[in-house]
């Protein structure tokens, strides 16, 4: 607890603090860019260790801006005081990770400029009390999300552009939503709304909704993170995709069905939530499975994990929010923790292709074990994390429908078989003869992986700790029926959870046995029939959204030319054709002879006197 | 000095001077470029003297009555205010970026005397008063505009400068009928005198209609938007004085100062005009896709936009005319960078075909991120600019409640996305498909910095434009 005269102030610094240390670390001479990384590291555990001083508060100011309803307001309360604290957490050991990782790079300094950026905004945007405060944050994101991805080489600005149109489209979507929710509640404060989803409320909270799964990475918006995990720089991955689009984007989807939005379970759009939920985190995993290739195999989870987020939090009762918010955070930590282990074994081989590895364990033992730990985390193993958070999400998603259920089991099976055959590709198996050499990554790199592997094995051990992070926020909103806040893992869900995972065990030695080493453990699911068939379309990009909205776009746009180009010709040729036949014809009149003009003449005045009279 | 003498000097200091531009030029090329700046960073200068004043809510009028009630006379509000601050200093950072860019061509002396009475002329048709002094400055400025575009003097951009002249022409003439029109209701060609007049009493349509048709001429808005990309010919300091500081800012302008300042039009005006901009932005973008001319690109892209400004105004709600009113100053900064980086890449490469160049970052860092800048503020991303006078555009479009309106813009900002990255990734990103050209000159790459810079600032200083243009947008709703 500290003196609450400082409050106001430790805010403004959370978020300005990054801001202004990312200019710096800008304007830092090339001559010292070993230090910028440093600078990061410790800007990001100062703001960490703010965030822990004030943690217990429950605060908020308001400080009048421009008006018309945007003020600067900001709000710290257990919810956006957890996120914030998560956030700054990622980013001191995504730095301290980058320090070596980073090393030599190309644009090393700009990577940790907008690491420090994206804290900052994410900061605002988790604190802000205020809509339109939240959208500047938030869209500010766009910024540094492109100059991430770009810095990750030549050709990275391709998957950058992607990944801001996409996120750019979405985000305008939201900035809609956020209009007319403003308009129907006549204030944008976040704290003192509470509109109906009905009518043109539903419109808004759909709206809105599509900003807030677009950052998390859902589908149908989710393509350009595959592509950005071959291109941007791994750190990237770890803290942006891994960490914190899940952290803001689920926190703001809770923030509107529960808080500015009252969503009633069984509404429409809860089920339209668990649809997205369900079906995003099947079809993903669907894809991770067959990846070949360390990081992009993870990119695919990273889609898929937050299925069983919007899954958990769309059931809209306690158990699903709390399952869903648990699984948030564990998420961010495994997932993070599992890019970072890509990132030391790229850092030491110089390569994440599965075709180029085998046999890791033995010469990077730390990294398999920490590896080890997360996969068995993400694979929802008793007693890791994991396993908690989907347990809740289970029990929440058999109130409301089988189908959810099978969807979110199916899902686990991909999931463990899928890490099955990335741990038995990546790290048993044989050596590689390129690989013979290589050593254990240095300890700045290991402590982060170690960190976050620890905090798996804490979250699983003492999960009851972490599920009161969130019982009080969601008991402060919660408006439905269901009122009972204590959970216990059902054991008949647990039971099958477990045949789940020993299923997939078997179906990994099947795989094995079939594609003779892990690698090819998945090619009896992809050559299976009908499948193939969809996995070979998918493989061509016939599915991904982004690709069809392009090709109809640029229908759409000739059409638009074409009305263009018509309008033009009326200018261009029209017009001077009437002009050149009028003269043409005024010149047949003009005949050179007196009697005629005469007869115009008399005609001509008669015409003017006749209307003067009149 | 009192302000009337201020604003004169701020109308006269630029247009007479041009006049003495081509006997400098005789004398010494330094002097007269010199001179040139001089006469419009003065007139910036003094337009920002006036500030104090209008935000103050003081209204300085200038009236010297003449026969035929041809007054001549000026008025500086807010609003005039703000225009022609806009105006001036975008125009001021234009001809010092023309050092560079002029200097390679012929006829340097009727270029500077051009710009500086375009320049000009604008303050005055911002700061009049009356109807035909007005419509005697809009003139001016379409005849500095034709011997602009048509600098170069080729035939095809002869032909094009005539275009855009005649287009803009015709409007101008419908649009003084429905002055004569106005004033035979009012009696009187005075700003002033016609505002009483029409004091809850909207005018008929059909005068809105003859006025309109001249407004959208001269902003390039769908009918009569094809003169713009077409004007592309010019050099591209005059491109981007004619989409970012006059010229296509003069529609909009006299769109405010009419029809939201002075007179009622009748309510369904408020949808007709913001359905004509949003079909103007929605074509405008879709022909900014596909094109491959780079000039042409941020052409189409200006006349999309400029149908986000008319949707700010036409709706009569009082945050839709601020954003407006800021969308002309963010969209004039970050329009006029664009084409100015334009220009550096267009004079280096010897082409305006963006399917012909690449990787351009590589070698002119500079433009290549003073090109991004302005581009993210066009879109509306924070902390730039262009996000606030998006999201107050927006904003009013959602209170007016008009959903069809409010979506074909979305798609548009959408739009607006993608074709600006397409340019960028075409030009500066990728694999050069023709050998790589060195940055631009010294002044030039300053002046498109310092736009870039400024649609940054004037996004995280928004204070400060949104309070004087809540200032001149207040009390205009009906």
């Amino acid at each position: 607890m500290i003196n609450n005269a400082y409050l106001p102030l430790s805010l403004t610094l959370i978020i300005a603090l990054p801001l202004v240390a990312s200019a710096l670390v800008l304007l830092i001479p090339t001559r010292w860019k070993s230090i910028k990384g440093l600078v990061s590291f410790t800007v990001a555990l100062v703001t960490l260790l703010i965030s822990i001083l004030i943690y217990r508060n429950n605060f908020s100011f308001s400080f009048p801006w421009i008006g018309f309803g945007l003020d600067i307001s900001l709000r710290l309360y257990p919810f956006s005081a957890f996120i914030v604290t998560a956030a700054q957490g990622f980013a001191v050991l995504v730095s301290l990770f980058s320090i070596k990782f980073m090393e030599g790079r190309e644009h090393e300094g700009q990577f940790y400029s907008y690491l420090l950026i994206t804290l900052g905004l994410t900061s605002g945007a988790v604190l802000a009390d205020n809509l339109l405060l939240l959208l500047f944050f938030w869209e500010g994101l766009l910024l540094v999300l492109f100059g991430m991805i770009a810095v990750g080489g030549k050709e990275a600005f391709r998957s950058a552009t992607k990944a801001f149109i996409i996120n750019g489209v979405t985000d305008l979507c939201m900035m809609s939503g956020i209009l007319l929710a403003g308009y129907l509640a006549h204030t944008f404060i976040i704290s003192k709304m509470n509109l109906p989803a009905t009518g043109l409320g539903a419109l808004a909270f759909v709206l809105i909704m599509i900003g807030a799964i677009s950052k998390s990475g859902s589908m149908p918006f989710h393509t350009w993170i595959p592509d950005a995990a071959l291109a941007a720089p791994l750190p990237f991955m770890a803290f942006v995709p891994g960490a914190i689009e899940k952290l803001i984007g689920i926190y703001f989807l809770t923030r509107i069905t529960l808080d500015i939005f009252k969503l009633s379970a069984g509404s429409t759009l809860s089920v339209l939530l668990m649809w997205i939920g369900g079906l995003t985190l099947l079809f993903a995993v669907m894809m991770a499975l067959i990846q070949k290739n360390y990081k992009r195999l993870l990119s695919y989870h990273a889609i898929s994990q937050v299925g069983y987020m919007i899954l958990g939090v769309g059931t809209a009762v306690p158990i699903g929010i709390i399952g869903g918010l648990f699984h948030m955070i564990n998420n961010a930590i495994y997932k993070s923790g599992l890019f970072l282990t890509a990132g030391s074994v790229e850092k030491q081989t110089g390569t994440t292709s599965l075709e180029e590895l085998g046999g890791l364990g033995r010469k990077m033992p730390i990294t398999f074990i920490c590896f080890l730990i997360t996969a068995l985390s993400i694979s929802g193993v008793w007693p890791f994390n994991g396993f908690f958070s989907k347990e809740y999400i289970y029990d929440a998603a058999i109130g409301k429908g089988l189908i959810f259920y099978v969807m979110a089991a199916l899902g686990s099976f991909f999931t463990a078989a899928s890490f099955l055959k990335l741990g038995h590709a990546a790290f048993l198996g044989k050596l590689q003869e390129r690989n013979q050499k290589i050593k254990e990554s240095s300890v700045s790199m290991l402590i982060p992986m170690i960190v976050l592997a620890a905090f798996c094995i804490f979250f699983g051990l003492y999960n009851s700790v972490a599920v009161k992070i969130f019982e009080p926020i969601v008991q402060a909103s919660y408006t439905g029926k269901e009122t009972h806040f204590i959970f216990n893992i059902s054991p008949m869900l647990a039971a099958i959870t477990g045949i789940i995972l020993a299923l997939a065990v078997l179906n990994h030695l099947l795989g094995v046995k079939l594609g003779k080493d892990g690698l090819h453990a998945s090619d009896h699911i992809r050559n299976a029939p009908i499948i193939s068939w969809i996995y070979t379309k998918a493989e061509k990009r016939w599915f991904d959204p982004y690709e069809i909205a392009m090709k109809l776009l640029k229908v759409f746009s000739a059409i638009l030319l074409w009305i263009d180009r018509r309008v033009n010709w009326i200018s261009d040729v029209f017009m001077v054709k009437v002009s050149y036949s009028i003269g043409s014809a005024i010149r047949r009149v003009h005949l050179a002879n007196y009697p005629v003009y005469l007869i115009w003449g008399i005609l001509g005045f008669a015409a003017v006197t006749l209307f003067l009279i009149h | 000095m009192s302000n009337q003498v201020v604003l004169l000097l701020a109308i006269f200091i630029p247009v007479a001077g041009a006049f003495l531009l081509p006997l400098a030029g005789a004398i010494n090329i330094r002097l007269r470029n010199t001179l040139s700046l001089i006469f419009v960073v003065s007139s910036f200068i003094l337009n920002l003297l006036l500030i104090p004043g209008a935000i103050a809510g003081k209204i300085l009028t200038i009236t010297q009555a003449l026969p035929f009630g041809f007054n001549f006379s000026f008025t500086a509000d807010a609003l005039a205010v703000f225009m022609a601050c806009v105006s001036s200093l975008i125009s001021s950072i234009i001809v010092f970026y023309s050092f560079g860019y002029i200097s390679h061509y012929e006829y340097q002396s009727e270029y500077y005397l051009m710009v500086t009475l375009f320049l000009g002329s604008m303050i005055g048709l911002v700061y009049s008063a009356n109807l035909i002094l007005l419509y005697i400055f809009w003139e001016i400025t379409a005849l500095c505009s034709w011997r602009l575009i048509g600098f170069f003097r080729e035939k095809q951009y002869v032909l094009k400068a005539d275009k855009a002249f005649l287009m803009t022409f015709f409007g101008a003439i419908s649009m003084l009928v429905g002055f004569i029109l106005i004033a035979f209701k009012a009696g009187s060609f005075e700003l002033s005198v016609i505002k009483e007049a029409f004091r809850n009493n909207p005018i008929p349509g059909l005068i809105v209609a003859l006025i309109l048709a001249g407004i959208l001429s001269k902003s390039a808005t769908l009918p009569f938007q094809t003169w713009l990309p077409d004007a592309g010919v010019a050099p591209s300091p005059v491109t981007a004085l004619l989409h970012a500081a006059v010229l296509v800012k003069i529609g909009v302008y006299v769109y405010a100062r009419l029809f939201v300042a002075t007179i009622d039009i009748p309510y369904i005006w408020h949808t007709i005009v913001p359905f004509i901009a949003g079909v103007s932005a929605l074509v405008a973008a879709g022909c900014a896709i596909v094109e491959i001319d780079l000039k042409r690109i941020i052409a189409y892209s200006t006349i999309s936009q400029i149908g986000f400004i008319f949707l700010g105004l036409s709706l009569n709600v009082q945050i839709g005319l601020v954003g407006g009113l800021l969308y002309i100053l963010m969209h004039g900064l970050s329009k006029a960078g664009l084409f100015l980086c334009a220009g550096i890449v267009e004079q280096n490469t010897k082409t305006k075909d963006i399917t012909k160049m690449g990787g351009l970052i590589q070698t002119m860092p500079f433009t290549a991120v003073a090109f991004l800048f302005c581009a993210f503020s066009v879109m509306g991303i924070p902390p730039f600019g262009g996000f606030f006078s998006k999201y107050m555009v927006f904003n009013s479009a959602v209170n007016n409640g008009n959903l069809w309106i409010t979506s074909i813009f979305l798609v548009g900002a959408f739009m607006t996305i993608i074709y600006l990255f397409r340019v960028f990734n075409m030009v500066f990103m990728g694999s050069p498909n023709s050998p790589l050209v060195k940055e631009g000159s010294k002044t030039m790459v300053f002046s498109v910095m310092s736009l870039a810079i400024l649609s940054f600032f004037a996004g995280i200083l928004i204070y400060y434009p949104f309070t004087f243009a809540n200032v001149a947008m207040a009390g205009f709703i009906r």
